[in-house]
């Protein structure tokens, strides 16, 4: 109980709130199709529709081979000055620490 | 508000009313057609439309007369710029032969969505059933 | 379908109304309840005539000028290319286009023409006050 005194006067009531602390902070996003993004929160929804700055995206693919039909999964990297990032596709966000 | 809300609403479609679009849904189709009418929700209508299949350079035309598209399936629509369209590297086959070769690249496409979707699952990612009808 | 679309036409001049009613994010002017729903709206509209890359889930990536965006996000583009012409044939022929915000997975900004710290102010002061309007 006495956890929840302090998140309280910082102004957290519900989970949008810790996104708001993450404002001008570099977050973790979890994206729907193997999507990863790390960047500067700017700005945020209640959608999570976000903006973020400076952003490297990591995409997960898997290559499969025709004839041998071997799998291989392949990391892409991509950088971003600047991305509006729809909220739909948000699994999940993640403040500094992580990322 | 809410009256204000219809009001912003799509009107950019405005324009777009009686010219020729290329109307591309969720499941990958295309189709061709003069816009007639739309709505708030990106609900069309489309007369005398075809739908247009495009296997690498070729494509075929089956028509196929008056749409009404739910907004949801919608991707995207575009004005169709009459001129260059005379002037593509595109070649136009008898559908029949376009539908054979859709068909056996959707075979494979399929059976590779399959194995991605197991190996990503297993690597944590999101596996989501409704993404194999929009192979697009 | 004929009425449908003699209201389609009235619209243009009611939304004129309705953006001079919005105040832009530019001028500062947050002061009412729909700010919540208008803060991406308006700062897309700050970036009209910019040129934008946007990435659709279907991995469609398209650039072009900022046309217009409504309060669904979505969004016109002029003068568009797309990313990667040789895989997308049916977008050769097309020169503009209405993209339906729900398809949308990144909009890609031209950085300077962002104000980051308004973004930011903006954003902190959209969920101060949640109250106004109701929790969804």
């Amino acid at each position: 109980m006495d956890d929840h005194a302090p998140l309280e006067s910082a102004g957290i009531e519900e989970p949008l709130d810790l996104v708001r602390l993450s404002l001008d902070e570099r977050i973790y996003v979890k994206l729907r199709g193997d999507r990863e993004l790390r960047g500067k929160l700017h700005a945020y929804d209640g959608h999570l529709n976000m903006v973020l700055g400076d952003v490297e995206e990591t995409i997960t693919v898997v290559d499969v081979n025709e004839e041998t039909l071997e799998e291989v999964i392949r990391i892409v990297k991509r950088n971003c000055e600047m991305l509006f990032v729809r909220g739909d596709g948000v699994i999940l966000v993640s403040p500094p620490s992580r990322a | 508000m809410d009256s204000f809300q219809i009001f912003t609403t799509s009107t950019s479609l405005v324009d777009s009313v009686d010219k020729k679009l290329l109307v591309v849904l969720r499941d990958g189709r295309k189709l061709v057609g003069i816009l007639r009418s739309f709505d708030q929700f990106a609900n069309l209508v489309l007369q005398d439309t075809i739908e247009r299949i495009y296997v690498g350079d070729t494509y075929g035309d089956i028509p196929r007369g008056i749409f009404i598209i739910r907004g949801e399936n919608v991707v995207l629509l575009g004005e169709i710029d009459e001129d260059k369209e005379d002037e593509l590297p595109l070649r136009e086959v008898p559908v029949e032969e376009v539908l054979q070769i859709q068909r056996e690249e959707m075979e494979v496409k399929v059976r590779k969505e399959k194995t991605k979707h197991r190996m990503l699952s297993e690597q944590g990612f999101s596996v989501d059933a409704a993404e194999f009808g929009e192979l697009y | 379908m004929v009425s449908t679309l003699t209201l389609c036409r009235d619209r243009r001049t009611q939304e004129t109304g309705c953006l001079e009613e919005l105040g832009t994010m530019a001028n500062g002017l947050w002061h009412d309840n729909r700010e919540r729903i208008f803060l991406f709206y308006s700062f897309f509209k700050t970036l009209v005539g910019q040129p934008v890359t946007v990435e659709l889930k279907n991995d469609l990536a398209i650039t072009g000028v900022l046309v217009s965006v409504d309060q669904f996000l979505n969004i016109k583009l002029d003068n568009i290319k797309v990313v990667d012409e040789e895989r997308y044939p049916h977008m050769l022929a097309v020169k503009n286009c209405f993209i339906r915000g729900s398809v949308v997975r990144y909009v890609q900004l031209p950085a300077p023409s962002v104000d980051t710290a308004l973004l930011q102010d903006a954003a902190r002061r959209e969920r101060q006050q949640p109250a106004a309007v109701g929790r969804k």
